[in-house]
Protein backbone atom coordinates (compact mmCIF):
# COMPACT_ATOMS: atom_id res chain seq x y z
CA UNK A 1 0.00 0.00 0.00
CA UNK A 2 1.20 3.50 -0.71
CA UNK A 3 1.99 5.97 2.01
CA UNK A 4 -0.62 8.39 0.73
CA UNK A 5 -3.79 8.35 2.82
CA UNK A 6 -5.71 5.16 2.41
CA UNK A 7 -9.24 5.44 1.16
CA UNK A 8 -12.02 3.42 2.67
CA UNK A 9 -14.36 1.32 0.59
CA UNK A 10 -17.02 1.19 3.25
CA UNK A 11 -18.11 -0.36 6.49
CA UNK A 12 -18.80 -4.06 6.81
CA UNK A 13 -21.18 -5.22 9.51
CA UNK A 14 -21.85 -8.82 10.39
CA UNK A 15 -25.21 -10.04 11.66
CA UNK A 16 -26.12 -13.14 13.57
CA UNK A 17 -28.68 -14.74 11.28
CA UNK A 18 -30.86 -14.15 8.22
CA UNK A 19 -33.61 -12.62 10.36
CA UNK A 20 -31.28 -10.00 11.80
CA UNK A 21 -29.83 -9.34 8.36
CA UNK A 22 -33.29 -8.78 6.95
CA UNK A 23 -34.12 -6.34 9.77
CA UNK A 24 -30.82 -4.53 9.25
CA UNK A 25 -31.48 -4.27 5.51
CA UNK A 26 -34.87 -2.72 6.22
CA UNK A 27 -33.38 -0.23 8.68
CA UNK A 28 -30.56 0.71 6.31
CA UNK A 29 -33.02 1.29 3.51
CA UNK A 30 -35.24 3.32 5.81
CA UNK A 31 -32.30 5.41 7.01
CA UNK A 32 -31.88 6.55 3.42
CA UNK A 33 -28.67 4.80 2.41
CA UNK A 34 -28.56 4.06 -1.28
CA UNK A 35 -25.18 2.44 -1.88
CA UNK A 36 -25.33 -0.59 0.33
CA UNK A 37 -25.49 -4.30 -0.23
CA UNK A 38 -26.25 -7.48 1.69
CA UNK A 39 -24.32 -10.72 1.51
CA UNK A 40 -25.48 -14.11 2.67
CA UNK A 41 -24.50 -17.71 1.89
CA UNK A 42 -27.91 -18.39 0.39
CA UNK A 43 -30.72 -16.37 -1.18
CA UNK A 44 -33.17 -14.93 1.34
CA UNK A 45 -36.74 -14.59 0.20
CA UNK A 46 -38.06 -11.04 0.48
CA UNK A 47 -34.61 -9.46 0.59
CA UNK A 48 -35.26 -7.37 -2.52
CA UNK A 49 -38.22 -5.71 -0.84
CA UNK A 50 -36.37 -5.26 2.45
CA UNK A 51 -33.52 -3.51 0.69
CA UNK A 52 -35.93 -1.42 -1.35
CA UNK A 53 -34.52 -2.67 -4.65
CA UNK A 54 -36.44 -1.73 -7.75
CA UNK A 55 -37.23 -4.38 -10.37
CA UNK A 56 -34.26 -5.01 -12.64
CA UNK A 57 -33.93 -2.96 -15.80
CA UNK A 58 -32.63 -6.01 -17.62
CA UNK A 59 -36.01 -6.66 -19.25
CA UNK A 60 -35.87 -3.36 -21.12
CA UNK A 61 -32.33 -4.04 -22.32
CA UNK A 62 -33.43 -7.44 -23.64
CA UNK A 63 -36.51 -5.91 -25.27
CA UNK A 64 -34.36 -3.31 -27.03
CA UNK A 65 -32.03 -5.96 -28.37
CA UNK A 66 -34.95 -8.14 -29.43
CA UNK A 67 -36.46 -5.31 -31.45
CA UNK A 68 -33.12 -4.55 -33.10
CA UNK A 69 -32.75 -8.24 -33.98
CA UNK A 70 -36.30 -8.44 -35.30
CA UNK A 71 -36.20 -5.29 -37.43
CA UNK A 72 -32.57 -5.75 -38.42
CA UNK A 73 -33.19 -9.33 -39.53
CA UNK A 74 -36.18 -8.32 -41.61
CA UNK A 75 -34.41 -5.29 -43.09
CA UNK A 76 -31.35 -7.33 -44.03
CA UNK A 77 -33.40 -9.91 -45.90
CA UNK A 78 -35.68 -7.41 -47.59
CA UNK A 79 -32.69 -5.36 -48.74
CA UNK A 80 -30.61 -8.29 -50.00
CA UNK A 81 -33.36 -10.23 -51.72
CA UNK A 82 -35.43 -7.43 -53.20
CA UNK A 83 -33.11 -4.44 -53.66
CA UNK A 84 -29.47 -5.43 -53.77
CA UNK A 85 -29.69 -8.73 -55.61
CA UNK A 86 -33.22 -9.85 -56.47
CA UNK A 87 -33.41 -13.51 -57.43
CA UNK A 88 -36.56 -15.19 -58.63
CA UNK A 89 -37.01 -18.30 -56.48
CA UNK A 90 -39.72 -20.53 -57.96
CA UNK A 91 -41.85 -17.50 -58.78
CA UNK A 92 -42.25 -16.37 -55.17
CA UNK A 93 -42.37 -12.66 -54.41
CA UNK A 94 -39.07 -10.93 -53.68
CA UNK A 95 -40.33 -9.71 -50.34
CA UNK A 96 -41.44 -13.10 -49.12
CA UNK A 97 -42.34 -12.63 -45.44
CA UNK A 98 -43.08 -16.26 -44.46
CA UNK A 99 -39.67 -17.26 -45.81
CA UNK A 100 -38.02 -14.49 -43.81
CA UNK A 101 -39.48 -15.57 -40.48
CA UNK A 102 -36.83 -18.19 -39.50
CA UNK A 103 -33.90 -15.79 -39.89
CA UNK A 104 -35.83 -12.96 -38.23
CA UNK A 105 -36.78 -15.28 -35.37
CA UNK A 106 -33.22 -16.54 -34.88
CA UNK A 107 -31.76 -13.03 -34.91
CA UNK A 108 -34.36 -11.87 -32.40
CA UNK A 109 -33.45 -14.72 -30.07
CA UNK A 110 -29.71 -14.31 -30.60
CA UNK A 111 -29.67 -10.59 -29.84
CA UNK A 112 -32.04 -11.06 -26.88
CA UNK A 113 -29.67 -13.63 -25.43
CA UNK A 114 -26.71 -11.31 -25.97
CA UNK A 115 -28.69 -8.49 -24.41
CA UNK A 116 -29.57 -10.64 -21.39
CA UNK A 117 -26.04 -11.91 -20.74
CA UNK A 118 -24.05 -8.76 -21.49
CA UNK A 119 -26.75 -6.54 -20.01
CA UNK A 120 -26.43 -8.54 -16.80
CA UNK A 121 -22.63 -8.05 -16.92
CA UNK A 122 -23.10 -4.33 -17.46
CA UNK A 123 -25.64 -3.88 -14.66
CA UNK A 124 -23.41 -5.81 -12.25
CA UNK A 125 -20.25 -3.91 -13.24
CA UNK A 126 -18.69 -7.12 -14.49
CA UNK A 127 -16.05 -8.22 -15.29
CA UNK A 128 -14.32 -6.98 -12.18
CA UNK A 129 -10.90 -8.31 -11.23
CA UNK A 130 -10.99 -7.36 -7.61
CA UNK A 131 -13.51 -6.24 -5.03
CA UNK A 132 -12.31 -4.33 -1.97
CA UNK A 133 -14.45 -6.59 0.20
CA UNK A 134 -11.94 -9.37 -0.41
CA UNK A 135 -9.49 -7.39 1.77
CA UNK A 136 -11.50 -8.53 4.76
CA UNK A 137 -10.64 -11.92 6.25
CA UNK A 138 -13.98 -12.09 7.91
CA UNK A 139 -15.92 -11.54 4.67
CA UNK A 140 -14.94 -15.05 3.57
CA UNK A 141 -17.67 -16.27 5.90
CA UNK A 142 -20.20 -14.90 3.40
CA UNK A 143 -19.97 -18.20 1.55
CA UNK A 144 -20.45 -20.22 4.71
CA UNK A 145 -22.23 -18.75 7.74
CA UNK A 146 -21.78 -14.98 7.61
CA UNK A 147 -24.56 -12.45 7.05
CA UNK A 148 -23.23 -9.05 6.10
CA UNK A 149 -24.35 -5.53 5.31
CA UNK A 150 -21.89 -3.24 3.54
CA UNK A 151 -22.46 0.51 3.38
CA UNK A 152 -20.14 2.07 0.83
CA UNK A 153 -18.23 5.29 1.52
CA UNK A 154 -19.54 6.76 -1.78
CA UNK A 155 -22.99 7.03 -0.25
CA UNK A 156 -24.18 10.59 0.28
CA UNK A 157 -25.14 9.87 3.89
CA UNK A 158 -21.89 8.09 4.70
CA UNK A 159 -20.04 9.35 7.73
CA UNK A 160 -17.36 7.13 9.28
CA UNK A 161 -18.52 7.39 12.88
CA UNK A 162 -22.24 7.93 12.35
CA UNK A 163 -22.61 5.01 9.97
CA UNK A 164 -20.70 2.81 12.40
CA UNK A 165 -23.03 3.85 15.20
CA UNK A 166 -26.03 3.23 13.03
CA UNK A 167 -24.93 -0.31 12.19
CA UNK A 168 -24.22 -1.02 15.85
CA UNK A 169 -27.72 0.12 16.75
CA UNK A 170 -29.09 -2.11 13.98
CA UNK A 171 -27.73 -5.10 15.87
CA UNK A 172 -24.42 -5.90 14.20
CA UNK A 173 -22.23 -8.39 16.06
CA UNK A 174 -19.02 -7.27 14.37
CA UNK A 175 -18.09 -4.12 12.48
CA UNK A 176 -15.00 -3.33 10.46
CA UNK A 177 -13.85 -0.70 8.01
CA UNK A 178 -12.90 -2.00 4.58
CA UNK A 179 -9.87 -0.38 2.94
CA UNK A 180 -9.66 0.13 -0.78
CA UNK B 1 -40.08 -20.03 7.74
CA UNK B 2 -43.82 -20.37 7.98
CA UNK B 3 -45.59 -23.56 7.13
CA UNK B 4 -48.74 -23.06 5.18
CA UNK B 5 -51.73 -25.17 6.13
CA UNK B 6 -54.81 -26.15 4.25
CA UNK B 7 -57.57 -23.94 5.60
CA UNK B 8 -60.14 -24.07 2.82
CA UNK B 9 -63.11 -26.38 2.49
CA UNK B 10 -61.96 -29.56 0.82
CA UNK B 11 -65.14 -30.45 -1.00
CA UNK B 12 -67.27 -28.82 -3.62
CA UNK B 13 -70.52 -27.60 -2.02
CA UNK B 14 -73.06 -30.45 -1.78
CA UNK B 15 -75.92 -28.16 -2.63
CA UNK B 16 -74.36 -26.89 -5.86
CA UNK B 17 -76.20 -28.30 -8.85
CA UNK B 18 -73.68 -27.20 -11.44
CA UNK B 19 -73.53 -30.65 -13.01
CA UNK B 20 -77.31 -30.98 -13.21
CA UNK B 21 -77.52 -27.61 -14.93
CA UNK B 22 -75.00 -28.74 -17.53
CA UNK B 23 -76.68 -32.10 -18.06
CA UNK B 24 -79.99 -30.29 -18.55
CA UNK B 25 -78.54 -28.03 -21.24
CA UNK B 26 -76.88 -31.05 -22.82
CA UNK B 27 -80.20 -32.91 -23.00
CA UNK B 28 -82.02 -30.03 -24.71
CA UNK B 29 -79.24 -29.21 -27.17
CA UNK B 30 -78.64 -32.91 -27.77
CA UNK B 31 -82.27 -33.58 -28.69
CA UNK B 32 -82.26 -30.63 -31.09
CA UNK B 33 -79.10 -31.98 -32.68
CA UNK B 34 -80.56 -35.44 -33.14
CA UNK B 35 -83.29 -33.85 -35.28
CA UNK B 36 -80.46 -32.54 -37.44
CA UNK B 37 -79.07 -36.05 -37.82
CA UNK B 38 -82.07 -36.91 -40.02
CA UNK B 39 -82.25 -33.67 -41.97
CA UNK B 40 -78.54 -32.93 -42.61
CA UNK B 41 -76.72 -36.18 -41.93
CA UNK B 42 -73.39 -35.23 -43.44
CA UNK B 43 -73.37 -31.84 -41.69
CA UNK B 44 -74.26 -33.56 -38.42
CA UNK B 45 -71.22 -35.80 -38.47
CA UNK B 46 -68.83 -33.02 -39.44
CA UNK B 47 -70.16 -30.77 -36.68
CA UNK B 48 -70.05 -33.68 -34.27
CA UNK B 49 -66.42 -34.44 -35.08
CA UNK B 50 -65.46 -30.76 -34.70
CA UNK B 51 -67.06 -30.45 -31.27
CA UNK B 52 -65.78 -33.82 -30.14
CA UNK B 53 -62.18 -33.00 -31.03
CA UNK B 54 -62.62 -29.71 -29.18
CA UNK B 55 -63.53 -31.33 -25.86
CA UNK B 56 -61.21 -34.34 -26.10
CA UNK B 57 -58.25 -32.03 -26.73
CA UNK B 58 -58.84 -30.46 -23.30
CA UNK B 59 -58.89 -33.90 -21.67
CA UNK B 60 -55.72 -34.91 -23.48
CA UNK B 61 -53.90 -31.73 -22.45
CA UNK B 62 -54.97 -32.40 -18.86
CA UNK B 63 -53.81 -36.00 -18.98
CA UNK B 64 -50.40 -34.98 -20.28
CA UNK B 65 -50.05 -32.28 -17.64
CA UNK B 66 -50.84 -34.71 -14.80
CA UNK B 67 -48.34 -37.28 -16.08
CA UNK B 68 -45.56 -34.73 -16.55
CA UNK B 69 -46.34 -33.32 -13.12
CA UNK B 70 -45.85 -36.75 -11.52
CA UNK B 71 -42.74 -37.66 -13.48
CA UNK B 72 -40.95 -34.46 -12.59
CA UNK B 73 -42.19 -34.63 -8.97
CA UNK B 74 -43.33 -31.05 -9.35
CA UNK B 75 -44.52 -28.96 -6.45
CA UNK B 76 -45.86 -25.89 -8.21
CA UNK B 77 -49.14 -27.36 -9.32
CA UNK B 78 -50.10 -29.69 -6.47
CA UNK B 79 -52.78 -27.31 -5.19
CA UNK B 80 -54.63 -27.21 -8.50
CA UNK B 81 -53.72 -30.61 -9.93
CA UNK B 82 -57.12 -32.03 -9.04
CA UNK B 83 -58.68 -29.95 -11.83
CA UNK B 84 -56.68 -31.58 -14.67
CA UNK B 85 -56.88 -34.94 -12.86
CA UNK B 86 -60.66 -34.71 -12.97
CA UNK B 87 -60.70 -33.65 -16.63
CA UNK B 88 -58.56 -36.67 -17.50
CA UNK B 89 -60.47 -39.10 -15.29
CA UNK B 90 -63.47 -39.62 -17.57
CA UNK B 91 -61.88 -40.03 -20.99
CA UNK B 92 -63.31 -43.56 -21.04
CA UNK B 93 -66.80 -42.03 -20.99
CA UNK B 94 -65.84 -39.69 -23.82
CA UNK B 95 -64.78 -42.86 -25.66
CA UNK B 96 -68.47 -43.78 -25.87
CA UNK B 97 -69.20 -40.35 -27.31
CA UNK B 98 -66.80 -41.24 -30.11
CA UNK B 99 -68.94 -44.20 -31.22
CA UNK B 100 -71.33 -42.09 -33.37
CA UNK B 101 -68.34 -41.03 -35.45
CA UNK B 102 -67.69 -44.68 -36.29
CA UNK B 103 -71.24 -44.87 -37.66
CA UNK B 104 -70.68 -41.70 -39.67
CA UNK B 105 -67.44 -42.77 -41.28
CA UNK B 106 -69.13 -43.11 -44.66
CA UNK B 107 -70.12 -39.45 -44.49
CA UNK B 108 -66.85 -38.17 -43.07
CA UNK B 109 -64.01 -39.98 -44.72
CA UNK B 110 -63.38 -39.94 -48.43
CA UNK B 111 -61.26 -43.10 -48.23
CA UNK B 112 -64.39 -45.05 -47.31
CA UNK B 113 -65.83 -44.35 -50.76
CA UNK B 114 -65.16 -47.19 -53.23
CA UNK B 115 -65.72 -44.86 -56.18
CA UNK B 116 -62.96 -42.55 -54.96
CA UNK B 117 -60.59 -45.46 -54.38
CA UNK B 118 -61.17 -46.78 -57.89
CA UNK B 119 -60.38 -43.38 -59.39
CA UNK B 120 -57.51 -42.21 -57.20
CA UNK B 121 -54.53 -44.55 -56.99
CA UNK B 122 -52.78 -42.34 -54.42
CA UNK B 123 -55.62 -42.80 -51.93
CA UNK B 124 -56.12 -46.44 -52.88
CA UNK B 125 -52.49 -47.12 -51.96
CA UNK B 126 -53.21 -45.94 -48.43
CA UNK B 127 -56.01 -48.42 -47.75
CA UNK B 128 -53.78 -50.87 -45.81
CA UNK B 129 -53.79 -48.16 -43.15
CA UNK B 130 -56.93 -46.22 -43.95
CA UNK B 131 -59.65 -48.85 -43.80
CA UNK B 132 -62.66 -49.20 -41.58
CA UNK B 133 -61.53 -52.20 -39.51
CA UNK B 134 -58.10 -50.84 -38.70
CA UNK B 135 -59.57 -47.39 -37.98
CA UNK B 136 -61.92 -48.88 -35.39
CA UNK B 137 -59.15 -51.00 -33.85
CA UNK B 138 -56.87 -47.99 -33.56
CA UNK B 139 -59.53 -45.86 -31.93
CA UNK B 140 -60.34 -48.60 -29.43
CA UNK B 141 -56.64 -48.63 -28.54
CA UNK B 142 -56.47 -44.85 -28.19
CA UNK B 143 -59.43 -44.66 -25.84
CA UNK B 144 -58.32 -47.74 -23.90
CA UNK B 145 -54.90 -46.18 -23.28
CA UNK B 146 -56.16 -42.69 -22.41
CA UNK B 147 -59.14 -43.98 -20.48
CA UNK B 148 -56.97 -46.28 -18.39
CA UNK B 149 -54.27 -43.66 -17.70
CA UNK B 150 -56.75 -40.95 -16.74
CA UNK B 151 -58.88 -43.26 -14.62
CA UNK B 152 -55.91 -44.86 -12.86
CA UNK B 153 -54.19 -41.57 -12.02
CA UNK B 154 -57.42 -40.21 -10.62
CA UNK B 155 -58.27 -43.35 -8.65
CA UNK B 156 -54.77 -43.40 -7.15
CA UNK B 157 -54.96 -39.74 -6.26
CA UNK B 158 -58.29 -40.04 -4.47
CA UNK B 159 -57.06 -43.16 -2.70
CA UNK B 160 -54.18 -41.10 -1.33
CA UNK B 161 -56.68 -38.49 -0.12
CA UNK B 162 -58.30 -41.15 2.05
CA UNK B 163 -55.42 -43.34 3.16
CA UNK B 164 -52.58 -40.82 3.24
CA UNK B 165 -50.29 -43.53 1.90
CA UNK B 166 -47.33 -41.74 0.34
CA UNK B 167 -46.26 -44.90 -1.44
CA UNK B 168 -49.03 -44.13 -3.93
CA UNK B 169 -46.91 -41.23 -5.12
CA UNK B 170 -44.41 -43.77 -6.44
CA UNK B 171 -47.07 -45.78 -8.24
CA UNK B 172 -48.31 -42.54 -9.83
CA UNK B 173 -44.86 -42.11 -11.36
CA UNK B 174 -44.84 -45.73 -12.48
CA UNK B 175 -48.11 -45.17 -14.34
CA UNK B 176 -47.03 -41.80 -15.74
CA UNK B 177 -43.64 -42.70 -17.21
CA UNK B 178 -44.83 -45.36 -19.68
CA UNK B 179 -48.01 -43.31 -19.97
CA UNK B 180 -46.22 -40.36 -21.56
CA UNK B 181 -44.56 -42.72 -24.02
CA UNK B 182 -47.89 -44.23 -25.07
CA UNK B 183 -49.53 -40.80 -25.06
CA UNK B 184 -47.09 -39.43 -27.63
CA UNK B 185 -47.92 -42.13 -30.18
CA UNK B 186 -51.64 -42.36 -29.58
CA UNK B 187 -52.22 -38.61 -29.76
CA UNK B 188 -50.20 -38.26 -32.95
CA UNK B 189 -52.01 -41.12 -34.67
CA UNK B 190 -55.40 -40.00 -33.38
CA UNK B 191 -54.75 -36.60 -34.99
CA UNK B 192 -53.80 -38.33 -38.25
CA UNK B 193 -56.91 -40.50 -38.14
CA UNK B 194 -59.53 -37.99 -37.07
CA UNK B 195 -58.50 -34.88 -38.94
CA UNK B 196 -55.64 -35.44 -41.36
CA UNK B 197 -57.32 -38.37 -43.10
CA UNK B 198 -60.28 -36.14 -43.96
CA UNK B 199 -58.06 -35.06 -46.84
CA UNK B 200 -56.66 -38.51 -47.57
CA UNK B 201 -54.29 -37.36 -50.31
CA UNK B 202 -52.68 -34.83 -48.01
CA UNK B 203 -50.19 -35.54 -45.25
CA UNK B 204 -48.02 -33.64 -42.83
CA UNK B 205 -45.65 -35.46 -40.51
CA UNK B 206 -45.99 -32.57 -38.07
CA UNK B 207 -49.73 -32.91 -37.76
CA UNK B 208 -49.60 -34.97 -34.57
CA UNK B 209 -47.37 -32.46 -32.80
CA UNK B 210 -49.54 -29.70 -34.19
CA UNK B 211 -52.65 -31.19 -32.57
CA UNK B 212 -50.76 -31.74 -29.32
CA UNK B 213 -49.47 -28.16 -29.23
CA UNK B 214 -53.01 -26.86 -29.74
CA UNK B 215 -54.36 -29.11 -27.02
CA UNK B 216 -51.72 -28.20 -24.49
CA UNK B 217 -52.15 -24.49 -25.13
CA UNK B 218 -55.90 -24.63 -24.63
CA UNK B 219 -55.47 -26.82 -21.56
CA UNK B 220 -53.68 -24.03 -19.72
CA UNK B 221 -56.39 -21.56 -20.72
CA UNK B 222 -59.06 -23.91 -19.37
CA UNK B 223 -57.31 -24.71 -16.11
CA UNK B 224 -56.63 -21.03 -15.40
CA UNK B 225 -60.29 -20.19 -16.00
CA UNK B 226 -61.44 -23.09 -13.81
CA UNK B 227 -59.17 -21.96 -10.98
CA UNK B 228 -60.41 -18.38 -11.35
CA UNK B 229 -64.01 -19.64 -11.34
CA UNK B 230 -63.48 -21.63 -8.14
CA UNK B 231 -61.78 -18.67 -6.50
CA UNK B 232 -64.59 -16.36 -7.52
CA UNK B 233 -66.98 -18.74 -5.70
CA UNK B 234 -64.76 -18.50 -2.63
CA UNK B 235 -63.54 -22.08 -3.07
CA UNK B 236 -59.86 -22.91 -2.56
CA UNK B 237 -59.16 -19.18 -2.31
CA UNK B 238 -56.32 -19.77 0.15
CA UNK B 239 -55.12 -22.92 -1.58
CA UNK B 240 -54.78 -21.91 -5.21
CA UNK B 241 -52.86 -18.71 -4.67
CA UNK B 242 -51.68 -15.95 -6.98
CA UNK B 243 -48.29 -17.68 -7.15
CA UNK B 244 -49.84 -20.86 -8.56
CA UNK B 245 -51.93 -18.96 -11.08
CA UNK B 246 -48.85 -17.03 -12.10
CA UNK B 247 -46.94 -20.27 -12.70
CA UNK B 248 -49.75 -21.60 -14.85
CA UNK B 249 -49.75 -18.32 -16.77
CA UNK B 250 -46.02 -18.63 -17.38
CA UNK B 251 -46.58 -22.08 -18.85
CA UNK B 252 -49.61 -20.81 -20.76
CA UNK B 253 -47.42 -18.11 -22.28
CA UNK B 254 -44.63 -20.59 -23.03
CA UNK B 255 -46.92 -23.05 -24.77
CA UNK B 256 -48.55 -20.24 -26.73
CA UNK B 257 -45.12 -19.66 -28.24
CA UNK B 258 -44.67 -23.41 -28.69
CA UNK B 259 -47.99 -23.65 -30.52
CA UNK B 260 -47.03 -20.78 -32.82
CA UNK B 261 -43.68 -22.38 -33.54
CA UNK B 262 -45.24 -25.71 -34.52
CA UNK B 263 -48.20 -24.26 -36.43
CA UNK B 264 -45.97 -21.90 -38.37
CA UNK B 265 -43.35 -24.63 -38.92
CA UNK B 266 -45.95 -26.85 -40.58
CA UNK B 267 -47.23 -24.04 -42.77
CA UNK B 268 -43.76 -22.77 -43.64
CA UNK B 269 -42.36 -26.09 -44.89
CA UNK B 270 -45.37 -26.75 -47.07
CA UNK B 271 -45.50 -23.17 -48.36
CA UNK B 272 -41.82 -23.13 -49.26
CA UNK B 273 -41.73 -26.50 -50.99
CA UNK B 274 -44.95 -25.60 -52.81
CA UNK B 275 -45.80 -29.13 -53.97
CA UNK B 276 -49.31 -29.25 -55.41
CA UNK B 277 -50.42 -32.26 -53.36
CA UNK B 278 -49.30 -30.60 -50.12
CA UNK B 279 -50.18 -26.98 -50.77
CA UNK B 280 -53.76 -27.82 -51.70
CA UNK B 281 -54.67 -28.32 -48.05
CA UNK B 282 -53.67 -24.76 -47.22
CA UNK B 283 -55.02 -23.47 -50.51
CA UNK B 284 -58.50 -24.64 -49.52
CA UNK B 285 -58.08 -23.01 -46.12
CA UNK B 286 -56.92 -19.63 -47.43
CA UNK B 287 -60.06 -18.90 -49.42
CA UNK B 288 -62.71 -16.31 -48.56
CA UNK B 289 -63.98 -16.80 -45.01
CA UNK B 290 -61.34 -19.39 -44.23
CA UNK B 291 -58.65 -16.81 -44.97
CA UNK B 292 -60.23 -14.52 -42.38
CA UNK B 293 -60.03 -17.37 -39.86
CA UNK B 294 -56.38 -17.99 -40.74
CA UNK B 295 -55.53 -14.35 -40.04
CA UNK B 296 -57.57 -14.43 -36.84
CA UNK B 297 -55.59 -17.46 -35.70
CA UNK B 298 -52.25 -15.80 -36.44
CA UNK B 299 -53.16 -12.71 -34.44
CA UNK B 300 -55.50 -14.14 -31.83
CA UNK B 301 -53.60 -17.29 -30.93
CA UNK B 302 -50.10 -15.89 -31.06
CA UNK B 303 -49.32 -12.23 -31.75
CA UNK B 304 -51.90 -10.58 -29.45
CA UNK B 305 -51.50 -13.03 -26.51
CA UNK B 306 -47.73 -12.84 -26.90
CA UNK B 307 -47.64 -9.04 -26.69
CA UNK B 308 -50.27 -8.86 -23.92
CA UNK B 309 -48.65 -11.48 -21.70
CA UNK B 310 -45.02 -10.52 -22.32
CA UNK B 311 -44.56 -7.99 -19.47
CA UNK B 312 -43.84 -9.59 -16.09
CA UNK B 313 -46.67 -7.60 -14.47
CA UNK B 314 -49.23 -8.80 -16.99
CA UNK B 315 -48.71 -12.40 -15.89
CA UNK B 316 -50.16 -11.67 -12.46
CA UNK B 317 -53.02 -9.51 -13.76
CA UNK B 318 -55.72 -12.18 -13.64
CA UNK B 319 -58.35 -10.10 -15.44
CA UNK B 320 -56.04 -9.84 -18.42
CA UNK B 321 -54.91 -13.46 -18.25
CA UNK B 322 -58.52 -14.63 -17.96
CA UNK B 323 -59.54 -12.61 -21.02
CA UNK B 324 -56.67 -14.00 -23.05
CA UNK B 325 -57.64 -17.51 -21.89
CA UNK B 326 -61.20 -17.01 -23.14
CA UNK B 327 -59.89 -15.78 -26.48
CA UNK B 328 -57.61 -18.81 -26.83
CA UNK B 329 -60.41 -21.26 -26.01
CA UNK B 330 -62.75 -19.68 -28.59
CA UNK B 331 -60.03 -19.62 -31.25
CA UNK B 332 -59.05 -23.19 -30.43
CA UNK B 333 -62.52 -24.27 -31.48
CA UNK B 334 -62.35 -22.00 -34.53
CA UNK B 335 -59.05 -23.60 -35.51
CA UNK B 336 -60.49 -27.12 -35.32
CA UNK B 337 -63.42 -25.85 -37.40
CA UNK B 338 -60.90 -24.41 -39.87
CA UNK B 339 -59.12 -27.77 -40.10
CA UNK B 340 -62.23 -29.92 -40.50
CA UNK B 341 -64.94 -27.88 -42.22
CA UNK B 342 -63.27 -26.97 -45.54
CA UNK B 343 -63.66 -30.65 -46.39
CA UNK B 344 -67.44 -30.30 -46.21
CA UNK B 345 -67.95 -26.69 -47.28
CA UNK B 346 -65.30 -26.07 -49.88
CA UNK B 347 -64.74 -22.47 -50.90
CA UNK B 348 -66.33 -20.55 -48.08
CA UNK B 349 -67.55 -20.80 -44.51
CA UNK B 350 -71.13 -21.84 -44.06
CA UNK B 351 -72.13 -21.97 -40.44
CA UNK B 352 -74.90 -24.44 -39.76
CA UNK B 353 -77.14 -24.48 -36.68
CA UNK B 354 -75.83 -27.97 -35.94
CA UNK B 355 -72.36 -26.48 -35.39
CA UNK B 356 -73.79 -24.54 -32.49
CA UNK B 357 -76.17 -27.08 -30.95
CA UNK B 358 -73.57 -29.84 -31.07
CA UNK B 359 -70.91 -27.58 -29.60
CA UNK B 360 -73.26 -26.66 -26.76
CA UNK B 361 -74.13 -30.34 -26.24
CA UNK B 362 -70.52 -31.45 -26.14
CA UNK B 363 -69.36 -28.68 -23.83
CA UNK B 364 -72.31 -29.27 -21.50
CA UNK B 365 -71.71 -33.01 -21.34
CA UNK B 366 -68.01 -32.38 -20.80
CA UNK B 367 -68.49 -29.82 -18.04
CA UNK B 368 -71.37 -31.75 -16.48
CA UNK B 369 -69.18 -34.83 -16.21
CA UNK B 370 -66.44 -32.66 -14.77
CA UNK B 371 -68.54 -31.18 -11.98
CA UNK B 372 -70.18 -34.51 -11.32
CA UNK B 373 -66.73 -36.01 -10.65
CA UNK B 374 -65.38 -32.92 -8.98
CA UNK B 375 -68.00 -32.85 -6.23
CA UNK B 376 -67.54 -36.51 -5.34
CA UNK B 377 -64.00 -36.13 -4.03
CA UNK B 378 -61.75 -33.54 -2.47
CA UNK B 379 -60.94 -30.54 -4.63
CA UNK B 380 -57.33 -30.68 -3.56
CA UNK B 381 -54.89 -33.53 -2.87
CA UNK B 382 -54.94 -33.01 0.90
CA UNK B 383 -52.51 -35.83 1.72
CA UNK B 384 -50.02 -35.23 -1.05
CA UNK B 385 -46.41 -35.28 0.24
CA UNK B 386 -45.64 -32.14 -1.75
CA UNK B 387 -48.75 -30.20 -0.79
CA UNK B 388 -47.12 -28.23 2.02
CA UNK B 389 -44.26 -27.13 -0.21
CA UNK B 390 -46.79 -26.10 -2.84
CA UNK B 391 -48.90 -24.16 -0.35
CA UNK B 392 -45.82 -22.25 0.86
CA UNK B 393 -45.23 -20.86 -2.60
CA UNK B 394 -45.24 -17.12 -2.86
Amino acid sequence: MSTIEQKTHGILAEFKNPGHLMKAAKLTNKAGYKKFDCHSPFPIHGMDDAMGLKPSKLGFIVMGHALIGFLGGLALQIWTSSIAYPINISGKPFVNLPAFIPVTFELTILLSAFGAVFGMFFLNNLPKLHNSLFNSERFKKATDDGFFVVIESDDALYDASKTRQFLESAGAVHIETIEK
Amino acid sequence: MHHAKLIDNLTYPETANTHKLFFGIAAIAGLLSIAGLFTDTRQFFFSYLTSFVFIISISLGSLFFVMIHHITRSEYGVTLRRIPETFASYIYILGFLFVPILFGMDYLYLWMDEAVLAKDQLIADKTPYLNQTFFIIRNVIYFAVWGFLGYKLYANATKMDETGDWGIDTSQRKVSAPGVFLFAFTVAFAAFDWMMSLDPAWFSTMFGVYFFSMSFQVFFAVVILMALYLRSKGLLANTIKEAHLRDMTLLFFGFTVFYAYIAFGQYFLIYYANFPKEILWFYNRFENGYATIAWALLFGKFIIPFILLLPAKAKSNMKLVGSVAVMIIVLHFVEIYWIIMPVLHKGDISIHWLDITLLVTMISVFMGLFFNKFRQNNMVANNDPKLEASLSKH
